[in-house]
């Protein structure tokens, strides 16, 4: 017992090497296929797999608009436009509404609150898929044509939700002092919320912003169901992942993840860590 | 409702807006209402249609017949209830299959075999333990060197570096593990070195291929909220359990671990649910031994053509959410 004790104690004390090791194994585990798959963009070789030299090419060809192995800038360019004008719709909306919402859930108490918060929480854990098909399935009764309009209608309904708790979870340290002084001062509600409400949970609200923008954009299976004919960039890609590996979709794969993963470093850089 | 307004307004008009304003509701419903009002027909409505179709039956053209004749518990029943067996026979040979298949050995304690679909779900269910345990086992000591070994001046960096992939696109990252997986990549080419490996293998379309799928997405979900529960810890009281006799393993596991559990516990949460709700995942990267409840939920509402029997698998699986969610919640309770 005494021997197992003191093995098990020295293997501890030797502990921080090993965490350090491990540490470093997950992030080459996290870095790892993101490097290869750039990498591999600038792979000379129509199969994709096997490295046969570096060249741009495949780049300079979907630059200038020809197809590559399927994968056609044009349509790429068209679903890249539609998954902004979804994602920005959606934050303006998630924004303004998860805020007010959030307001509510932090200052005031009402009958059935414990009950809609669980309601609030839901569209975050509900598997997507429960969620595209019962939207689906929704729209198909009420006659809805599905489109760009629909699929922001279900980003919302999710967005709203990761506003709403992330705005609360500021609101939770907010001091209501401020606002008290600021009415004592002669400030009616408006100019309450504008010059010291809004100021003050602004990190919150952008915070829930960015979330609710990279929530909507990365989105795939919500909107598979809801967006009938039209594309976006993650059921674009969907599609040319489908139809097997090929240069054209590495080199897509690395512009996205490149240019996602450079914002939000630096949305991370001004904010501070953020999740 | 600006003062302005009120100076301007008739006396009346004026002490009504007093009234509404003064009012203590009026805050609430001003701002709950376009919420609730969005959650409600664009989400509860939804779910609620679905779990009206949920008890229809299909039409002989695929069609959903939800006439009263034709609601009923049936697709819930076809679900789970194995042939003609009774409700109690269904539950045995759940019972009986799930400890032949956990305790290995060749034991048969049932001659009925459950439902395909019952078979599925506990598969899934399955995935999901397995990806949570393996992201808290690959992932707790990396949260504890982050937040408390790691240089103070490192801690957001190497946050930040966890964080940056969960951002960044979801099928991309699918995708940069298919080109490593498949044959002849990188990684398999390097595997390739070892004796009993072949050249030309490839890990894709395989149940390996599914769980490497759902821990590389989802183990931030696991380190981040165990970070930030350790990064809130007390370490002196882990001098004073040393002081008091404790080893380290000692010290670790009385003192250390039990405050970090609030953070274990979240991220079980974060990442079980998501996991044994794939659907993706398995499209992707799984072959067809490595399907879940997911892809069978979707495959009723495309090429199988049963809506309600779909209907019916969502729901249950979004009931695999709420009773681990309960769990969790108790568990939390607990802690509090």
């Amino acid at each position: 017992m005494g021997a197992f004790r003191r093995a098990r104690a020295s293997l501890f004390e030797r502990g921080s090497g090993f965490l350090l090791a491990q540490t470093a194994f997950v992030y080459l585990f996290l870095y790892l296929p993101i490097a290869v798959l750039i990498t591999l963009s600038f792979n000379d070789s129509r199969y994709a797999v096997v490295w046969q030299g570096f060249t741009t090419k495949w780049y300079t060809a979907l630059l200038q608009g020809e197809t590559v192995a399927r994968v056609d800038p044009n349509a790429a360019w068209n679903a890249l436009l539609n998954s902004v004008e979804i994602a920005a719709a959606t934050v303006v909306i998630s924004c303004v509404f998860g805020t007010m919402l959030a307001f509510a859930l932090d200052r005031y108490d009402f009958p059935g609150k414990r009950l809609f918060t669980g309601v609030v929480f839901m569209p975050i854990i509900i598997p997507s898929i429960v969620m595209g098909i019962s939207l689906l399935l929704f729209f198909n009764i009420v006659g809805i044509q599905l489109g760009i309009g629909t699929a922001i209608i279900g980003h919302v309904a999710f967005g709203i939700s990761f506003v709403a708790v992330v705005v609360a979870a500021r609101l939770q340290t907010f001091d209501q002092t401020m606002e008290e002084a600021a009415m004592d001062l002669g400030a009616n509600e408006l100019e309450t919320f504008r010059f010291v409400t809004l100021p003050m949970i602004k990190p919150g609200i952008l915070a829930g912003a960015l979330l609710a923008f990279a929530m909507s954009f990365d989105d795939f299976v919500v909107t598979f169901f809801i967006i009938g004919q039209e594309n976006t960039l993650p059921i674009f890609f969907f599609g040319m992942v489908r139809q097997g590996i090929s240069p054209g979709v590495n080199v897509v794969a690395a512009l996205i993840i490149v240019v996602t993963m450079a914002l939000v470093a630096v949305a991370q850089w001004f904010q501070g860590p953020t999740w | 409702m600006g003062r302005d307004t009120n100076n301007r307004a008739s006396g009346v008009d004026a002490q009504l807006v007093q009234r509404v304003r003064r009012n203590q509701w009026t805050g609430a419903i001003v701002n709950l209402a376009p919420s609730a009002f969005w959650l409600g027909v664009f989400f509860l409505a939804p779910l609620a249609v679905m779990f009206f179709f949920s008890f229809g039956e299909r039409g002989a053209f695929g069609e959903v017949l939800l006439a009263t004749e034709n609601l009923g518990f049936q697709q819930y029943r076809r679900f789970f209830v194995p042939g003609e067996a009774s409700m109690l026979g269904a539950l045995w040979a759940t019972v009986a299959w799930l400890i032949d298949t956990v305790i290995p050995g060749t034991q048969t304690l049932s001659s009925t075999q459950p439902t395909p679909y019952v078979r599925l779900l506990f598969k899934s269910i399955g995935y999901g333990i397995l990806a949570t345990v393996v992201s808290f086992v690959v992932g707790y000591p990396m949260a504890y060197y982050i937040g408390h070994i790691a240089p103070e001046e490192y801690q957001n960096l190497l946050v930040v570096l966890v964080i940056l992939p969960f951002w960044a696109s979801f099928l991309v990252r699918i995708y940069a593990i298919q080109l490593l997986l498949s044959a002849n990549s990188v990684l398999m080419s390097a595997f390739a070195v070892l004796p009993f490996v072949e050249q030309g293998v490839s890990l894709m379309n395989s149940q390996f291929a599914v769980l490497l799928g759902l821990v590389y997405i989802w183990i931030p979900f696991m380190i981040l909220p165990v970070y930030s529960s350790i990064e809130e810890i007390d370490f002196t009281l882990q001098e004073a359990a040393m002081d008091l006799g404790a080893d380290r393993f000692e010290a670790f596991y009385y003192v250390i671990f039990p405050q970090s559990k609030p953070g274990v516990m979240a991220g079980s949460i974060l990442v079980f649910i998501p996991s044994a709700g794939a659907y993706v995942i398995p499209e992707l990267l799984g072959g067809t031994d490595s399907q879940m409840i997911g892809n069978f939920i979707a495959s009723q509402f495309g090429s199988a053509g049963h809506w309600p029997f779909g209907a019916a698998g969502a729901f249950v699986l979004m009931g695999i959410m709420l009773l681990s969610i309960a769990a969790y919640q108790r568990g939390g309770g607990e802690l509090a």
